[in-house]
């Protein structure tokens, strides 16, 4: 055995990428199969109906994309560091019953449209943190697996809108309504600020240190405590982060249903679920892409517009939607066979 | 090696109990840097006992460690680490899911200059080049650290993972069963990258089953049996068959 310093790894099974192979494998990365499976999507409705397109149609699916992402993002989060977070859709229903009391006792108080949408909107990511913590607490001190704790939070929100609601909208509020759908262009105001939420989501999981924890964490979670991060405190903030997420969606939905009802968001986590899937995040954590899941999202969107707008019975949606579900899971299972993991 | 010389890592008459289970009784040993020791035993030995308490994961009962001249005592494996030891255990190793260059700084990372940096936004362009670097020192050579860690065999795995403790650690290396569950191929490519350790000036514990293993890359072997040091002898007066007496107590 001689001590020469050859190169320990053979290059041979691994050749640097030359332009054009590294342009066929854009092509062929999920993010572009998923693209171009979004404008085929968009391209079938728009022939359906010459309208699809128009941009009073194109506004909609902005205002639906708005109301379907955070919840979507906050499964990003939870998922990709190696947990699930189910409650993510009862938080809306109970963020909102929570927040349209704080708005409608500020109202009755005279506190000015204004004021009380913005307590409104703190009270609503104030009850997804409260939830979140109680995940964290559950997940990282009484060591309960993610799909328990977040079940118990689950039926948690959904019975608690329920009791404070008793069973009805609170808060009716039309005003909410109309003012959610100023904007400009294709854009609400709303959809505007959603956006920029979910940028800003974006651009921290994968480009700074917190995101880089949570994809270590999500891969392996042994290396990333050898290396000296905090992995439950890290898990902890990310629950709190999908509930406020959570919270802020519920806000979205009171606008959308002019008040705070019990029936909101109830079933969502599912759908949320749906669009990471779909967007190619590993359910084992560690593995995805931020443009995946806005990719998931879109598809899912338009999915379930286009059906409305070219007149199938909404009893279709859900078929069409465990469709591509179906599909996006078999491609990721062909995918993650040729890249060999262990 | 020669005794005149300044141990790296120096034990002193460390004890350690669990219970009513004595784990460790009065092992003493001095370690040099540029050599590398081989921690051998059975299973119960005292091997794990050992290395948890170098690397801070717990405290010895009594006994005095120093580590570069100076007596030390960890609170936890972070002190170990900022005293220049690195310890890779069987469980831990990389992120598979991440690049090479981002497990290589993982928990250090580096972030950009200015405001940006403030927010944690990190520098990746400096951290997948400064990671080549620094493998290249020991010898490993990846065609791209942008490859996730996935996507390398494993023996490529467990060189980059020594790498790594070899890059960051200013004393001491050590290596809980760096070669389990490789090939005799890999094997020998992680062997190498041990040896480019050593040769830095590192000081390398290396503990493993795998007796030829141990026999061909160490400088110094430590048998350790019921939580004490029986032999502590150079290499070169060891063969398998002698080892694996010394091992099982079948010969002394």
């Amino acid at each position: 055995m001689s001590t020469v310093e050859t190169p320990v790894a053979p290059s041979d099974d691994a050749p640097p990428l030359s332009q054009l192979r590294r342009l066929a494998a854009f092509a062929t990365s999920q993010q572009a199969i998923l693209f171009l499976v979004l404008v085929a999507v968009m391209c079938f409705f728009d022939f359906q109906n010459a309208r699809f397109f128009g941009t009073s149609e194109f506004g909609n699916l902005i205002v639906d994309f708005s109301t379907a992402i955070l919840i979507a993002v906050a499964e990003m989060y939870v998922i990709t560091s190696g947990g699930i977070d189910l409650s993510v859709g009862s938080t809306i229903a109970f963020s909102g019953v929570i927040g349209a009391y704080a708005m409608q006792f500020l109202e009755n108080h005279h506190f000015g449209e204004f004021g009380s949408l913005l307590v409104g909107t703190i009270a609503c990511a104030g009850v997804g943190a409260l939830v979140g913590l109680i995940n964290a607490l559950l997940i990282t001190k009484a060591r309960l697996v993610p799909f328990v704790a977040t079940l118990v939070t689950l039926s948690m929100g959904e019975g608690l809108a329920l009791v404070f609601s008793k069973g009805g909208t609170v808060g009716y509020d039309p005003g909410a309504a109309v003012w959610s759908a100023t904007g400009f262009w294709v854009f609400t105001w709303l959809s505007v600020i959603v956006l920029v939420i979910t940028a800003i989501s974006g651009i921290v999981l994968h480009f700074t240190r917190y995101g880089r924890y949570n994809f270590a964490i999500g891969s392996n979670p042994f290396a990333a405590r050898a290396a000296g991060i905090n992995v439950n405190l890290h898990v902890a903030s990310v629950y709190v982060l999908s509930g406020v997420l959570a919270g802020l969606n519920g806000m979205i939905w009171y606008f959308q249903s002019s008040g705070g009802a019990p029936q909101n968001g109830i079933g969502l986590e599912l759908e949320a679920i749906a669009a990471v899937v779909i967007g190619g995040v590993s359910l084992t954590g560690g593995v995805g892409r931020f443009s995946g899941i806005i990719l998931g999202v879109a598809i899912l969107t338009v999915v379930h517009d286009g059906l409305t707008f070219i007149n199938v019975a909404t009893t279709w949606n859900e078929v069409v939607v465990a469709a591509f579900i179906a599909l996006a899971a078999v491609l990721q299972s062909l995918g993650s066979g040729a890249r060999k993991r262990t | 090696m020669s005794t005149e010389r300044e141990p790296i890592l120096e034990l002193r008459n460390i004890n350690k109990s669990y219970g009513s289970v004595k784990a460790l009784t009065d092992v003493s040993f001095k370690a040099y840097a540029g050599e590398v020791i081989g921690l051998v035993g059975d299973n119960g030995a005292g091997k794990s006992s050992l290395i948890k308490t170098i690397s801070g994961v717990h405290n010895a009962d009594s006994g005095e460690l120093f580590v570069d001249g100076i007596q030390r005592h960890w609170k936890s494996p972070h002190d170990s680490m900022a005293a220049g030891i690195e310890t890779l255990y069987q469980d831990s190793g990389l992120a598979p899911d991440l690049t090479i260059g981002s497990n290589i700084f993982l928990g250090r990372e580096l972030t950009r200059n200015g405001p940006l940096g403030k927010f944690g936004f990190l520098d990746q362009k400096s951290m997948e080049r400064q990671a080549l670097e620094e493998l290249e020192k020991v010898g490993i050579t990846v065609p791209l650290s942008k490859r996730t860690v996935s996507q390398l065999s494993g023996g490529q795995r467990q060189a980059v993972a020594i790498g790594r403790a070899a890059m960051w650690a200013k004393h001491v290396i050590i290596l809980d069963e760096p070669t389990n569950h490789l090939g005799a191929r890999q094997s020998l490519e992680v062997l190498k990258v041990i040896r480019a350790a050593r040769d830095q000036g590192l000081c390398v514990l290396f503990i493993s089953h795998t007796l030829p293993h141990v026999l061909e890359v160490t400088d110094r072997i430590i048998v350790m049996r019921l939580g004490k040091v029986v032999k502590d002898s150079l290499t070169s007066e060891y063969t398998v068959e002698s080892l694996l007496g010394t091992i099982t107590g079948l010969n002394t």
